[in-house]
């Protein structure tokens, strides 16, 4: 490992465990504290897959993707900008603690600050969506640990559920998907990719929800198991800047109109 | 020569050289091309990059060799399927075989004068590799007696010499590989006809085959790791080459399919899926030029691929609808093939299998 390798392991380190304890409003000032403006202009390519993919592996969350929109739009960051979100909607994603407000309660993760508005400006969504494809992933990652944990501990007809096929198929499958996402979003440049990197990522992250949820069984539909806010995370978070679906859709618009389909990523 | 220069050269090279195939589609006309494919990048130097000097190559990383699969699958100029080959088949030679029958060998593979194939799956062992039973018996004059059946063995009815895996002891060490003439007395090559119509699967019958010693590949009961061993190649170069290939028939369908009928969700899925193949593929051939030993984890770029084949022609008979089901044509031929991508190489459930254990670390089934 190089000097540079491990400054960027303490700074995970140090990002996880601020994240383990501190969320919302409270994380935005600790990341701040960290130098998070500093990470976005001097090293964003590092930075953002790793704050992002760890607010998804903790299950915290903080208003960082405005900041994000904000510099790729070559705008100060720390406000809050209006953001598209999927079938026509707008949401802004405030930076004051106020999740627990009755005008935020409709959202489906009521952790979330956001608040629906009206139609905001225009802006360039390529670095928010390769940083909520990293989120998703994390998030993906989150569940699949959570069940397999309860495969291995679960026991029925005398041992672990981990033992049968069907739980096992499930559980592989997830992680294709994860990787799979995972290697779009490590490729991901331009808009295109961008695009596809956050479809894979909100694919992968529906289908890691179908299937943990299943590993899981009747715990992983309480709410004393925290899987249900993961899962809830991973449903809003996928209709921001555009769903799976929707980005598809897009991209074979895309493609069909030009003829060919990019090969983005070269020997 | 770096990647770069190598790709301009190659493409250059193949503006003034043209390598089409001809109009014959049938699996001579696809075999006959592959060899005059070969014959003419080997004598004009590109066949012969990213392979070791001491077997007819000109060295260089072998990453080249995924560049140039993919300038031949992009152009259609050999089928790709039977173009890889060449990957897993020159490796087990380079690593296996007597420096001196590697080198006299490999260079007839490299240039199209030959055709090989490989003796792996048996009618009893298909998933469950070693459970093969194909003897081979020490006749005590320096001479091995070989005695089964193989079945699956792609082009053996085209092929010269056989990597074959028999059974010398029990269980995964008594797995012992041989590099066997084709010609030797006692071998019959039956072609198996197939769903898609193109007979490149065979079986072979091996009757008292007598195959000198020094035809071993390794050392007795080093078979299973001559398997093992040839994994980190099909997955890595060859899959990259048969991503190229399906992007050909994704950019065909763009071409064919009536804006009316097109459904872009279905085509962007489509795309989606080849996409991510690639990114994988893209990230495993970067692992192997930094020296990485590829493992379990190629499991996962093997279901994404298989998955995105399927998906591909699918979405092709959907928007293309009657095309293969009313008339003979490429789209038939394909979509039956595709069906075989979660089979061959390991089956999607053998992959789930070794993900599951292997890479999520769920203890036995």
């Amino acid at each position: 490992m190089t000097v540079y390798d491990v400054e960027l392991t303490l700074l995970e380190d140090t990002l996880r465990k601020t994240m383990t304890t501190r969320s919302g409003a409270d994380l935005d000032t600790a990341l701040t504290e960290l130098g998070w403006h500093d990470m976005l202009t001097e090293m964003s390519d590092l930075a953002v897959p790793m704050v992002f993919r760890l607010l998804g592996e903790t299950g915290a969350h903080g208003p960082f993707l405005n900041d994000v929109v904000l510099a790729e739009a070559g705008l100060p960051v720390g406000g809050a900008v209006r953001l598209p979100y999927t079938g026509g909607s707008w949401v802004l994603w405030d930076r004051t603690d106020k999740a627990t407000a009755p005008q935020y309660s409709g959202t489906l993760d009521s952790e979330l600050p956001l608040q629906v508005v009206d139609a905001g400006s225009p802006v360039p969504l390529a670095a928010g969506r390769r940083a909520l494809g990293w989120w998703l992933t994390g998030t993906s990652r989150a569940m699949l640990s959570r069940a397999r944990t309860h495969a291995l501990g679960r026991a029925q007809f005398g041992r672990p559920v981990a033992a049968f096929q069907a739980v096992r198929h499930r559980l592989a499958e997830t992680l294709v998907g994860i990787e799979g996402a995972e290697a779009t979003l490590a490729a991901a440049t331009d808009d295109l990719g961008s695009l596809l990197a956050k479809a894979a990522a909100g694919q992968a992250a529906l289908t890691t929800a179908r299937h943990c949820q299943q590993v899981l069984g009747g715990i992983g539909f309480t709410a004393e198991h925290d899987l249900h806010r993961h899962i809830r995370r991973a449903l809003v978070l996928d209709g921001l800047l555009g769903s799976a679906r929707e980005l598809t859709r897009e991209a074979g618009a895309t493609i069909r109109a030009e003829g060919s389909a990019p090969r983005l990523v070269q020997l | 020569m770096n990647v770069t220069e190598f790709r301009a050269g190659l493409r250059a090279w193949l503006e003034d050289n043209d390598l089409s195939a001809g109009p014959d589609h049938s699996l001579d006309g696809q075999v006959a091309q592959l060899a005059r494919v070969r014959g003419a990048l080997y004598d004009a130097g590109w066949m012969r990059y990213g392979w070791p000097t001491e077997v007819g190559g000109v060295g260089g990383p072998a990453v080249l060799r995924a560049v140039l699969g993919e300038e031949v699958a992009t152009r259609d100029l050999a089928e790709p399927g039977i173009y890889s080959m060449i990957e897993v088949l020159a490796p087990t030679m380079i690593s296996y075989a007597r420096p001196e029958l590697a080198a006299e060998m490999v260079p007839l593979l490299l240039s199209g004068r030959e055709q090989w194939c490989q003796g792996f799956s048996e009618p009893g062992s298909g998933s469950d590799l070693a459970s093969l039973t194909t003897r081979a018996d020490p006749r005590g004059d320096g001479n091995w007696v070989i005695n089964g059946q193989k079945v699956w063995t792609s082009l053996a009815q085209y092929s010269t010499r056989c990597v074959l895996l028999t059974r010398t002891a029990p269980g995964h060490g008594g797995i012992t590989a041989f590099f066997v003439d084709m010609n030797t007395p006692g071998i019959t090559v039956r072609p198996l006809r197939t769903m898609h119509g193109v007979d490149e699967f065979a079986e072979v019958y091996f009757d008292d085959v007598v195959v000198p010693e020094d035809r071993m590949l390794g050392r007795p009961g080093d078979g299973w790791r001559v398997a093992m061993d040839l994994l980190p190649h099909e997955r890595s170069t060859c899959f990259w080459h048969r991503i190229a290939y399906l992007f050909t028939r994704l950019d065909r369908l763009l071409t064919q399919s009536d804006t009316a009928t097109s459904d872009d969700g279905d085509l962007g899925a489509a795309y989606l899926a080849l996409h991510t193949a690639r990114c994988r593929s893209h990230a495993t051939q970067r692992r192997l030029a930094d020296g990485a030993q590829l493992g379990p984890e190629t499991s996962i770029d093997k279901v994404l691929l298989a998955t995105a084949e399927q998906r591909l022609f699918d979405t092709a008979r959907d928007l293309l609808p009657g095309v293969l089901e009313l008339g003979e044509n490429e789209w038939r031929t394909e979509f039956l093939y595709s069906r075989a991508a979660t089979i061959y190489g390991g089956t999607a459930e053998i992959q789930r299998n070794i993900i599951a254990r292997r890479l999520l670390d769920l203890g036995a089934e």
